[in-house]
């Protein structure tokens, strides 16, 4: 019991120190607490299943941000990497009879491959060249889904999947799980030594070549991470879903991932996360009013980045947190003088 | 007879009509610092592209420690050991000044000196002390005022511990006492040494400018360039006497 109580006094001295600090950190805490607790207090179906969904498509906004807002390397078509991953663990689950456990790792893997397919010939381009040749690449493979009907399935897609799980729950403690924690390893990365060289790729390719940094490497490293992790996205939807369509490859769909980012707040990782779980289940929430459903879902959009440029959740923490003019740590808005260094912050 | 340590021969390139670096050669060795002069547009700026790898030659060598780097990759010239800082700087703007030169920390060249590896962050603070700009290290780099941006430029080229060092335009926008300073450091960087984490190789120096005052100070050697051709190539003060460099560059009043 000594020895547990001196644990249990080290993790709270922890949790005070590191989150309780800052509102942000407190709000992210809270985020966590709730998807992991919240089928404790109800199993609503209805309700996991949205949820579920989001966490799907957090991931697969994440990782855009992780490619097009950190390295800068815009891309309009990460639709190919979620129907990459999505068609791959379809088809090796169909007719290999990999379960999903397999068969997501090795969708997320041919999005890899994806990711190198288009990260190669596009290593060349940038800015709205580069937006322009990805767009075209899911293009590309609805083409090819369409001209071999025989094993994608044409227009109907591969269905008939396996389940994720055997049961709502499981299904949703499986997403939940893996968008808390492969949206962590995203923030992580960017938060290393790659991610500095990454948002240096994004601020001035020719200085980070002149710097002995090996630019190509570390583009295809950005297309390979996020391949993989919009892969897994595109591997758990399909088998959420129990089919993997055309649907999965549409432009719509890769301007959508663009949309949410963006309102979220692009180089956070963070803000597409919360962008989809404020966006997604809004969207579900017009459908009370059918005929009006894009036209608010676009209203909604609209206001938030006229007023909130940098994206809503740059914007609300640049609302109860402030950055020391000395130290440059954060700080909640409300304080005087720096929790570090002592420094005035007004 | 050793090997010269920086070779160039016969070295062409043309932009279109216009002839940029026309049939350059000459070599340096490791303990010079050398001075490249000449009017807007003579192709000062073009050579050290070519060397760099940021553009190919039309035709010509370029051997650095006897390795032909044309064909390169401007990474793999960095990490051979030459390093240069641009005329129009080009700092990293919304990243922090510290992580601007963690970047050039980063190079397989910088990580490969062993004891360093981990502690990327303490050796660019001291290549940012060595540049004098230490205590803004937080600050974003969009902040620096000009003469800042270039001692930043030349904390970030000397982080990859180059054997080779070349400096476009180092004194451009700098005040006089700030000039005097940057020539004190470029001088104390060619002595070699350790500062802090930061080990300088004394490297060979070329260095553009059109300060000459202070350049000569510095330099051993000053070659001229004029229409992409070298039109002098000798001590500073053979340079300034030399009659088709006073027609064509420094005019009757001198330097």
């Amino acid at each position: 019991m000594g020895i547990l109580g001196v644990y249990l006094r080290k993790i709270y001295t922890l949790f005070r120190g590191e989150v309780l600090v800052l509102p942000s950190r407190i709000v992210v805490f809270l985020f966590f607490l709730v998807l992991l607790f919240l089928p404790v207090v109800t199993q609503d179906l209805y309700l996991l299943r949205i949820l579920i969904l989001t966490s799907i498509f957090a991931i697969l906004a994440a990782s855009w941000d992780l490619l097009s807002g950190y390295t800068g390397q815009m891309n309009f078509g990460h639709a190919l990497f979620f129907g990459v991953g999505a068609y791959t663990a379809a088809l090796l689950n169909l007719h290999a009879h990999i379960p999903p456990y397999g068969s997501i790792p090795l969708g997320g893997l041919a999005a890899v491959l994806a990711g190198l397919v288009i990260g190669i010939p596009c290593l060349r381009l940038r800015g709205t060249y580069l937006a322009l040749t990805t767009l075209a690449f899911p293009i590309i493979l609805m083409g090819i889904v369409f001209a071999i009907p025989g094993i994608t399935g044409g227009e109907l897609g591969v269905s008939g999947l396996s389940r994720l799980s055997s049961s709502r729950l499981y299904d949703y403690y499986i997403t939940v799980v893996l968008m808390l924690g492969l949206c962590t390893i995203m923030w992580k990365i960017t938060d290393s030594k790659t991610g500095i060289i990454f948002h240096a790729i994004r601020e001035d390719e020719l200085a980070v070549r002149t710097s002995g940094i090996n630019v190509t490497r570390y583009k295809l490293l950005a297309f390979s991470l996020s391949g993989f992790f919009a892969g897994i996205s595109g591997g758990l939807y399909a088998h959420f879903m129990r089919i993997a369509g055309p649907s999965t490859l549409e432009v719509s769909m890769s301007f959508t991932v663009v949309i949410w980012a963006v309102f979220g707040g692009i180089v956070t990782i963070y803000g597409p996360v919360g962008a989809v779980f404020i966006l997604f289940p809004l969207l579900e929430f017009f459908r009370f009013w059918p005929e009006f459903r894009m036209l608010l879902f676009a209203v909604v959009i609209l206001l938030i980045l006229l007023y909130m440029p940098n994206g809503i959740l740059p914007w609300v923490r640049d609302k109860i947190e402030k950055e020391c003019p000395r130290c440059k740590v954060r700080n909640v808005a409300t304080r005087k003088t720096c929790r570090v260094c002592v420094a005035p912050l007004d | 007879m050793g090997q010269a340590f920086l070779e160039i021969d016969g070295l062409f390139k043309n932009f279109g009509g216009l002839r940029a670096v026309d049939n350059v050669s000459f070599s340096m060795n490791r303990d010079q610092i050398l001075g490249l002069i000449g009017p807007n547009g003579a192709g000062k700026t073009t050579l050290v592209r070519l060397i760099i790898g940021i553009l190919r030659p039309d035709s010509g060598s370029i051997r650095f420690k006897g390795k032909n780097v044309i064909g390169l990759k401007t990474w793999d010239i960095i990490n051979l050991g030459i390093a240069c800082t641009f005329q129009n700087m080009r700092p990293f703007r919304r990243l922090p000044i510290i992580a601007n030169v963690m970047v050039s920390c980063l190079c397989p060249r910088a990580m490969k000196r062993g004891e360093w590896v981990k502690r990327v962050e303490a050796k660019a603070l001291d290549a940012l002390e060595f540049a004098g700009i230490s205590d803004m290290s937080l600050e974003k780099a969009s902040t620096l005022s000009q003469g800042d941006l270039k001692r930043l430029e030349v904390a970030r080229a000397i982080a990859t511990e180059p054997e080779l060092l070349i400096l476009d335009e180092p004194f451009g926008g700098l005040s006089p006492a700030e000039t005097d300073l940057m020539a004190k450091s470029i001088k104390r960087l060619h002595k070699g040494g350790r500062f802090g984490r930061l080990h300088s190789e004394g490297p060979a120096m070329i260095i553009i400018e059109h300060k000459l005052q202070q350049l000569m100070k510095i330099v051993d050697r000053i070659i001229v360039l004029n229409y992409g051709i070298i039109i002098a190539d000798g001590t500073p003060e053979e340079v300034v006497n030399d009659k088709e460099v006073v027609e064509s560059y420094l005019g009757e009043g001198g330097i």
